[in-house]
This record gives C-alpha cells, sequence and structure tokens, in this order.
C-alpha cells in the first residue's frame, strides 16, 4: 500500500521573473528541485532569495516563467485542495470557530456537515486543541493558532504540505515545541512536505533532505540530505553530527546573507566613504 | 571570523568555563494554594466594571436633563435663551396630551415605516454592488463613475427633483430616505472588500474554494464588520433625510408633525417631536448593533483599541 503514495514534486529549470516599479526583476533562476513522496524536504537561504516564490509555485499562486513544475506528473495550474498549505500568519478565517476552520476545506469538497464534523474533530484531538473546537481564532494563542492552521492544511487529505515559515511568528520556546508536534505528526500521516524556513537549526531538525538557495536571483547552492535516524528527538541537537551539519549551514547561508547584504550596502552608499564592498569586502569591513 | 568559515575546524577549547549552578527546581505539589478569590468576592469584582458604566450612562444624562431643567425653570437668557422653551413637564403634558388620539401614533408609524422601506431597498442594492465593485475592476470602471458623480448630491437637495420624478409623494420621500443610506452602505461594502486580507482569499483557495463558495464564505463574512459601520452610518443619514424631506414636502410623520408645530407656535410640540426622532434613531441603531452581534459572535473577542 505504501507503493502507491503520492506527493511527488518535480520542480525543472524554473525561473520566475516579474516587474516591479518598471523594473525587471528575477526572482528565482535555473532551479531544480524534487520531493520524493513521503519526503521531509526545506528550503533555506537569505531573505528575499525566492524560497516562498519557489513554494507558492507549487501551492498554484505564481506561475513560472519558464520551466515545468510538475505534481504528481501533471502540470501544476492553481490552486487546489491536494496540497495544503500552511501560511505564516496563521490565516485563520475570524469569523469562523476552531471546529468550522478545519472543517473549511471539506465543506468546499462538499462532504456531509456529520462527516466533516467527525474528520475535524479527529485531527483536532490528534493536535490536542478538542477543548477549543469551539473558541474563535482570537481566543488562541499564536502556537495553538498555528497547530489549527496545521490541521486545517490536513483536514482535505492533501498528499503534500506546503509550509512558509510556520514558526517565524511564534516565539522561541513555542517554535521547538512546535516542531516537536509538527515531526510527530508528519510521522504518522507521512506525506510530503515542502519546508521553508530561514532557522537553520529547525530546518535540520525537522528535515531528510535541505536545499539551500543563493542570493537573489535564487539559485540551489547546495543539497543536503540530513543523516540523523527517525523518530527525531530534541536530544539529537545536541549530537556532534546535528552540530557539524548546523555549522555547514550556518557556513554556506552566511557567504549569500552577505553577498546579498553586499549588493544593498553598495547601493546604500557604503561607497561614499571610500570603502570598497563586495561579497568579501563587507566582511573584512565589519 | 575565519574559524566560522571552515566548519571542519572545531573551535579552540576555552580554558575556564564557569559552570551554571542550579540554584532550585521547583515541582508541583499537591497542597494548591488556596485562591484569593472568594465566589461571593469573585461575583462582586465581575459586576463591578458594568455596575460603573451604568451609574456613569446615568450622570451623564442626569446632567444633560439638568441643564434643560434649570434653564427652563430659571428662564436663562444669555445668548442662548431658554425664555421660549418648553419645561420637561410641560412636554411629558403634551406626550400624554397628544396619546388620546392615534394621530401622533400614526405619525410615528409612518415614518419608521418610510426608514424600514428607505433603508431596506439600500441594504438589498448597496451590499451586493459594493461586493462587486470592490471584486471586479469592471464593475468598479463601469458602475464607479456614475456613483462618484450623485454622491457629493446631498439627500435634500433630491426633494424637489423627487417629487417630479416618482408617481407619488410617499414614494418620493422613500426614495430620499433610501438615497440617504445608499452611499454610506455602498462604501463601506467597498471598502470591506478591497481592505480584505490577501491571505484569507489565498487560505480559502488552496482549501479548495472557487469563485463562487469565495464570494459566499469568504469575502460577505469577510466584510461583514465593514458593512455594519456602513449600516450604522446608513442609519443616521436615512434619518436626517427622511426628517429633512418630511418637513418640506411631507404630510405626515414625526419630521412633519414638528415642523407643523412650528408653524403653529406649538412649543411643546417641536421638543416633543425632537425627542421622538431621536429616541427612534437611537432604537435604530441599537437594533443594528443588536443584529451586528448576533451575526458576528466572533467581534465579541477581539479588544481592537478598547481599553
Amino acid at each position: 500500500m505504501d507503493e502507491q503514495r503520492k506527493g511527488a514534486i518535480d520542480i525543472d529549470r524554473v525561473g520566475v521573473t516579474f516587474t516591479a516599479r518598471g523594473e525587471i526583476v528575477e526572482a528565482v533562476s535555473s532551479v531544480d528541485m524534487h520531493v520524493k513522496p513521503g519526503e521531509f524536504v526545506s528550503i533555506i537561504g537569505p531573505s528575499g532569495c525566492g524560497k516562498s516564490t519557489l513554494l507558492n509555485i507549487v501551492a498554484g499562486f505564481v506561475k513560472p516563467t519558464s520551466g515545468s513544475a510538475l505534481f504528481d506528473g501533471s502540470p501544476i495550474r492553481g490552486p487546489g485542495s491536494d496540497r495544503g498549505v500552511v501560511f505564516q500568519q496563521y490565516s485563520l478565517f475570524p469569523w469562523l470557530t476552531v471546529r468550522k476552520n478545519v472543517e473549511f476545506g471539506l465543506k468546499m469538497k462538499g462532504t456531509p456537515a456529520s462527516q466533516r464534523e467527525t474528520q475535524a474533530r479527529t485531527l483536532l484531538g490528534l493536535a490536542g486543541l478538542l477543548a477549543f473546537e469551539n473558541h474563535y481564532p482570537d481566543q488562541l494563542s499564536g502556537g495553538m493558532k498555528q497547530r489549527v492552521g496545521i490541521v486545517r492544511a490536513l483536514a482535505t487529505s492533501p498528499q503534500v504540505l506546503l509550509m512558509d515559515e510556520p514558526f517565524g511568528a511564534l516565539d522561541a520556546q513555542t517554535r521547538t515545541v512546535m516542531q516537536e508536534i509538527l515531526t510527530n505528526m508528519w510521522q504518522q500521516f507521512r506525506i510530503s512536505v515542502l519546508f521553508v524556513t530561514h532557522d537553520i537549526e529547525e530546518s535540520i531538525f525537522l528535515s531528510d533532505r535541505i536545499y539551500v538557495m543563493t542570493a537573489r536571483p535564487g539559485r540551489i547552492k547546495a543539497e543536503i540530505v540530513v543523516p540523523l535516524p527517525r523518530p527525531r528527538t530534541p536530544e539529537m541537537t545536541y549530537t556532534p553530527a546535528f552540530i557539524e551539519l548546523v555549522q555547514q549551514l550556518k557556513a554556506l547561508i552566511r557567504e549569500e546573507s552577505l553577498a546579498a547584504m553586499g549588493s544593498e550596502l553598495k547601493d546604500g552608499g557604503l561607497s561614499g566613504f571610500g570603502i570598497e564592498v563586495g561579497p568579501r569586502g563587507v566582511e573584512e569591513v565589519v | 571570523m575565519h574559524a566560522l568559515k571552515q566548519p571542519a575546524e572545531a573551535p579552540t577549547p576555552q580554558t575556564a568555563v564557569p559552570q551554571p549552578v542550579l540554584l532550585e527546581v521547583k515541582t508541583a505539589t499537591a497542597a494548591r494554594p488556596r485562591l484569593p478569590l472568594t465566589r461571593r468576592k469573585l461575583r462582586l469584582v465581575q459586576w463591578r466594571q458594568p455596575l460603573f458604566s451604568a451609574v456613569l450612562w446615568l450622570v451623564s444624562l442626569a446632567c444633560l436633563y439638568a441643564v434643560w431643567h434649570f434653564g427652563t425653570l430659571y428662564r436663562w437668557d444669555f445668548y442662548i435663551r431658554f425664555t421660549n422653551i418648553p419645561t420637561p413637564a410641560d412636554v411629558f403634558q403634551k406626550l400624554l396630551e397628544v396619546n388620546r388620539s392615534d394621530k401622533f401614533a400614526t405619525n410615528v408609524g409612518i415614518s419608521v415605516r418610510r426608514i424600514l422601506s428607505g433603508f431596506g431597498i439600500a441594504i438589498l442594492l448597496a451590499v451586493p454592488l459594493g461586493l462587486v465593485i470592490g471584486r471586479y475592476r469592471a464593475a468598479r470602471d463601469l458602475l464607479m463613475p456614475i456613483f462618484e458623480v450623485l454622491r457629493p448630491i446631498p439627500a435634500i437637495a433630491w426633494v424637489p427633483m423627487s417629487i417630479m420624478l416618482w408617481p407619488t409623494n410617499e414614494v418620493s420621500i422613500v426614495y430620499i430616505t433610501f438615497l440617504g443610506s445608499f452611499f454610506p452602505i455602498l462604501l463601506n461594502t467597498i471598502h470591506g472588500v478591497t481592505g480584505f486580507d490577501p491571505v484569507l482569499i489565498r487560505a480559502a483557495r488552496c482549501l479548495g474554494a472557487g469563485e463562487g463558495r469565495l464570494f459566499w464564505n469568504v469575502i460577505l463574512p469577510g466584510a461583514l464588520p465593514q458593512i455594519f459601520t456602513g449600516l450604522a452610518v446608513g442609519m443616521g443619514v436615512a434619518w436626517v433625510s427622511l426628517i429633512a424631506a418630511e418637513m418640506i414636502s411631507g404630510q405626515f410623520g414625526v419630521g412633519y408633525f414638528t415642523w407643523e408645530a412650528y408653524s403653529l407656535v406649538n412649543y411643546a410640540e417641536i421638543a416633543l417631536g425632537m425627542i421622538t426622532i431621536g429616541v427612534l434613531g437611537l432604537a435604530c441603531s441599537g437594533a443594528i448593533q443588536f443584529i451586528g452581534s448576533l451575526l458576528m459572535p466572533w467581534s465579541a473577542h477581539s479588544t481592537a483599541g478598547r481599553k
């Protein structure tokens, strides 16, 4: 039964350009990226590198200018409930209770009300949210809101979960707890996950594989396989293997962040001080 | 700096690392401290706030009444003249007097009927139009020029034209009332859609909502708070327009009653008419607020700017 699992993402030589204030901006350029069914893959890179753009291509919100984006072998034409999306800003419907939020996708599918309720309550139970099913989003904490967001995305039984910095707005403690909850839930549901983040530890702790992106225009700089065993536990973050991965990734990202900042600083007027600024130059100046 | 760039190299070990000291770990004990509040005290705390609010309400209304009472009692005359103003007792007397026949009640009933029809038609037209104009550019480009040209004309300025336009006096007054409330409702509805959080629309779309469902299940409830702002403003303008229309062209209605009292130099009836209009307006906006809280139970949980 495991063999027929779906949720494969195939992005081949994808480029995205858009015009902003009359200028043509290249967001991502010639990106190859693949997610196998049931795999947990992270995209990590400096801010503005186009990681969200890639995720939005898979979600169906952005059309690639060049190249092809396939989901389970067929081209992506627009958003759909076969791909669940979790947003950074929670994006729960404030006029619906927690349970009605979770039921929303099923309602759009035309699932009968009684069945919707059972399914929603089962999922909320798994996420430890059953006691809050009749609360409104405004009554919940950030961590709870995002748990509802994940449960809502899972309710339509999608083949892949697309997560755009889902824990970015949470405090550090809540974030680590949420990461554990997510790995546990992923272990149960066994669907593919494409996870965008700028948090290095987070990407290692959660992923099977990590794509590191360059500064704009975003390209794939490195692809790293995380050798840590499953299930992941918080203790693993102290192991030498984990720490070594963190250091490797930090070095890779740092180069790119400096490259990104270097170009900004050059525009920003550091040159006025007679300081020559390049990607390497900044490091020596700072 | 360079150590960071070469991750293969282990960081140089530091010689004296200060050890962290664990002072005390508190564990949850079985004996929970008793709550400082008894049930009775809790109830008192819960009631204190609304009680205080109610007292302030009464004080505020009492001040207004006091100005009227003492102003008329001592016939104040300092630029503002209370000399001809009826006393509260006069007005109360008049209230009892007018209710001996059903003429006054009929006037009130006719005004309420005009408000309900004018305002009702405005809701039925302005809300769907506002949603469509807010969502679709073509609708906006096609319809907004008409509304932008007509909007600066106050409803009262329509009175002569309205009398010519509509077959009966009654319809023309309803039309004036409708006009007054139409634009506030329309503009607020449009704003409710254009100011909508685009992430919510994305979320709905990737949960499988097509355009039709999106409209009904997301955009309408999402714009509801703004629509109700429009209804509250629209109801106020509807009363302004109605009273003006009744005073100018009317037969019957509270506005007509008030104006007729002025022509007949019946001071107490003028005040009675005014108070009636105020009470009716208050009841109408209260009704809108009540319906709003029924339709939007979630809004009770956001404190927004309230302290």
